[in-house]
């Protein structure tokens, strides 16, 4: 299973967890984390901590989702993932998004 | 014009910078200062490619961005210039780059820090370096957004957090 997270602003992530939880039932490898109050290196930092979780579960790698290039949910994703070629950070999220990755993963 | 905005933000190039304060101050640059974000050039290219793409963008050492800043082409933009901590701000300052003020735009909470406002946290050498800055005679004032409340940051909130810490 490809794990994923959702970074957002606010609450979006969040929300956009649960509702994709509406529709499909309770999902799995699916996470939603905020920046709100984070520094980047906090941020960073978390999303880091979500890759070696992963990593320690046997997964190789993982989405990163985030809600707005050029925003710091974008520049932590980045700065964590690194060059690792089974990382892959997609921008721009939203259900639709959402929904078809987890009927298609 | 020069540097229409210096701003310390733990969050350096996001969108509060390249959407919020960039469509009130229509900058031709920005500057990120950092000696240990420049170091790395990968580090830079994922900062720069945040900025869009009218706006000309400098990754660069506080050293490097002292002297541009104080350069001739400097005059003829206008400029962001950015520091992920105060202490960074206050060695850009007395390494001579020209600043109008000081815009405290996010310090956010941390190990050891405590909350001035909402969106500043500072420790003991965030203090000393925003003293730094009120010495070199930069005005202070903290503000997260263009039409967001300003708050001056003088002697006294320093001297106030400080008893707190």
């Amino acid at each position: 299973m490809i794990r994923a997270l959702v970074i957002t602003h606010g609450n979006i992530g969040a929300e956009l967890v649960r509702v994709t939880g509406l529709i499909l039932g309770p999902v799995e490898g699916l996470e939603a984390r905020s920046n709100s109050g984070r520094s980047l290196a906090d941020l960073r930092a978390a999303v880091s901590e979500w890759l070696v979780e992963g990593a320690a579960a046997g997964a190789t790698g993982g989405i990163v989702f985030v809600d707005d290039y050029g925003g710091s949910c974008a520049t932590a994703a980045q700065l964590a993932c690194g060059h690792e070629p089974r990382r892959a950070i997609v921008s721009g999220v939203n259900l639709a998004m959402l929904l078809g990755f987890l009927t298609w993963r | 014009m020069a540097v229409v905005l210096a701003r310390i933000d733990d969050r350096l190039i996001h969108g509060q910078v390249t959407v919020g304060w960039s469509e009130r101050l229509r900058p031709d640059r920005i500057i990120l200062a950092s000696n240990e974000i420049a170091a790395d050039p990968w580090q830079s290219r994922v900062y720069a490619s945040s900025v869009p793409p009218a706006i000309a963008v400098s990754v660069v050492s506080l050293a490097r961005a002292a002297v541009a800043l104080r350069g001739p082409e400097a005059a003829a933009e206008r400029t962001i210039v950015l520091t992920g901590t105060a202490a960074e701000m206050s060695d850009l300052a007395h390494l001579g780059a020209p600043l109008p003020g000081v815009n405290l735009g996010g310090l956010h909470f941390g190990a050891g820090k405590l909350e001035m406002l909402p969106f500043v946290f500072v420790d003991r050498r965030d203090l000393e370096a925003l003293r730094r800055l009120l010495a070199a005679g930069l005005a202070l004032t903290a503000q997260q957004v263009p039409g967001g409340r300003e708050h001056a940051i003088g002697a006294q909130q320093i001297d106030e957090m400080e008893r707190r810490l």
